[in-house]
């Protein structure tokens, strides 16, 4: 059996957004991540033992769960799953609205926490949990429509569960701030993070690869099987460590947990390696390098897991594990591939019905995101670095090496749009010129 | 854990061969194999014979993908609820 990935490919121009929304969430997302990197260099002096609660480094990880990851995630799935899934765009007006409650709201939450300012994290977080509950319902209804592609569609169910799990916590959390006391501050934390990295992103992450890779590299579609194996195993890690969480069996059902997820990514990756290996395109460059590392790092970040389970005598176990997850993982998967779908979007988007669109590559600027992926590389070690040893001034180094590569990440989005429009003009022009 | 199309191809598709060019028939196949299948036909010729593809619907993600190894598209008459398309290399 073979997934339905080419679906995706065939009838796209019907079910495709106007080029403005996604390129609205993903344009947030790169100002966002430079943000991001700012405010950690902001609050270097509290990284190396950063262990949750108010302050610049809390303000920083959320710019980039939320404001990179999350922001990208809608903007891409509203865009990609449709097409996938052989629907209808059916609204263009609330994906904007959501946008528009979304990003304000990103904004208030990470200035509350950077600033101690709960009430401005409480108004911030009831429009984040209103703009990601309106996404919630977007995606059920194109799931619940969706034509082929079964296993990327379950990924999507999963995804949406955990989001829910994500909400109710980020609420609860948010609301301890004012003085209201939620189920246990450890057990929402654990549940938060687990189903915020590993459930809602991570799920999408892997359910949008399935159609991403093999799309990229041209090769035929991953074994389903074998998809599908690897999913029942996610879900089942998720649920032995909600089922920690509670505090029953704590230390076993978390490393069952970690066991479960391990072999659930070793599949994964696997069926990935292999549609890359025999796929038509060999070369994929510097962004599949990106996302190579970054499934290097979600395994790593497992043996960290393990490693804070097993409450492993190293001082900055738990940040480190957050590093290796939300940056080394997530944040370099969703960057390497954001590389080669705006390009791709903008081909598309660059001259509609032209009989010869603009190439991806002359749309693309390779010498910004060649500066991002040093800078991006480094500053993750750098910051790795800065939690074993200690050293504030290492976190400093890596905050600031950081904001250089997003800054030039920032530099690639702007020459593509820039290039977008012009090719957008010249057709016009020749059209006009023609008529 | 991936299938390869006889030959040694990535994905099938039926082809022939008439006096307009090479044609390919993708409808029916599993996706992505048309994309695949298509991108290896023109990949294989050498010279400017004219591929047809017959197509179920229009392949848009297909088209950055021609640009950008220099062939170009264009829709062509063919059987009701057929999407026909004629890719040349560009000149």
């Amino acid at each position: 059996m073979k997934l339905a990935a080419g679906a995706f490919i065939a009838g796209a121009a019907s079910r495709l957004l106007p080029p403005s929304i996604p390129f609205r969430f993903f344009g947030a997302a790169v100002a966002y991540h430079l943000l991001a990197w700012i405010a950690l260099f902001a609050g270097a002096q509290s990284v190396p033992r950063f262990a949750g609660g108010l302050g610049w480094p809390l303000a920083a990880l959320h710019l980039v769960t939320l404001g990179v990851l999350a922001m990208t995630a809608i903007g891409a799935s509203l865009q990609l799953l449709p097409v996938a899934t052989r629907q209808p765009v059916r609204s263009q007006r609330w994906p904007a609205l959501i946008w528009w409650l979304y990003t304000p709201g990103v904004a208030a939450v990470a200035l509350g926490m950077g600033m101690a300012a709960p009430r401005l994290l409480a108004g911030g977080a009831v429009a984040v949990v209103a703009a990601l509950g309106g996404y919630a319902l977007l995606l059920a209804r194109n799931l619940i429509g969706a034509r082929g592609m079964p296993v990327v569609v379950a990924h999507g169910w999963a995804a949406l569960g955990s989001l829910v799990v994500v909400l109710a916590t980020a609420l609860s959390l948010a609301c301890a701030y004012l003085g209201f006391s939620g189920f246990g501050r450890g057990m929402e934390i654990s549940l938060h993070v687990t189903f915020t990295a590993y459930g809602f992103m991570g799920l999408l992450a892997l359910g949008l690869s399935y159609i991403l890779v093999p799309m990229f590299a041209l090769s035929a579609a991953p074994d389903q099987r074998r998809a599908w194996v690897s999913l029942t195993l996610a879900v089942t890690a998720l649920l032995l460590s909600a089922a920690a969480s509670s505090g029953v069996a704590q230390q076993p059902l978390r490393m069952a947990a970690i066991g479960a997820g391990t072999v659930a990514v070793a599949l994964h990756w696997r069926l990935m390696s292999v549609a890359l290996k025999t796929g038509m395109r060999r070369e994929l460059g510097r962004s599949f390098t990106l996302v190579r590392v970054a499934w290097a790092l979600l395994v790593a970040s497992l043996v960290a897991a393990l490693g804070v389970a097993m409450e492993a005598p190293v001082a900055g176990m738990a940040t480190l594990f957050g590093i290796l997850l939300i940056g080394g993982w997530l944040l370099t998967f969703l960057l390497g591939i954001l590389q080669r779908i705006v390009p791709f979007l903008a081909s598309m988007h660059g001259a509609p019905g032209k009989r010869l669109p603009p190439t991806p590559s002359s749309l693309t600027a390779q010498r910004p995101l060649e500066i991002h992926f040093v800078c991006h590389l480094a500053a993750l070690a750098l910051l790795a670095l800065a939690v074993v040893t200690g050293s504030e001034k290492v976190a400093s180094a890596g905050a600031l090496v950081g904001s250089v590569g997003a800054a030039a990440f920032a530099g690639f989005f702007f020459i593509v749009l820039r290039r977008m429009s012009a090719a957008d003009l010249n057709a016009g022009r020749r059209q006009a010129s023609a008529g | 854990m991936t299938a390869s199309a006889p030959g040694g191809r990535l994905a099938q598709g039926k082809r022939w061969v008439e006096a307009d060019g090479v044609h390919i028939d993708v409808r029916g196949l599993p996706p992505p194999a048309p994309l695949v299948a298509i991108l290896e036909l023109v990949e294989s010729i050498g010279d400017t014979t004219p591929v047809i593809v017959h197509h179920e619907r229009d392949p848009q993600l297909l088209y950055p993908e021609l640009a950008e190894i220099g062939w170009t598209a264009v829709r062509i008459d063919g059987a009701p609820g057929e999407v026909r398309l004629k890719l040349e290399r560009g000149r």
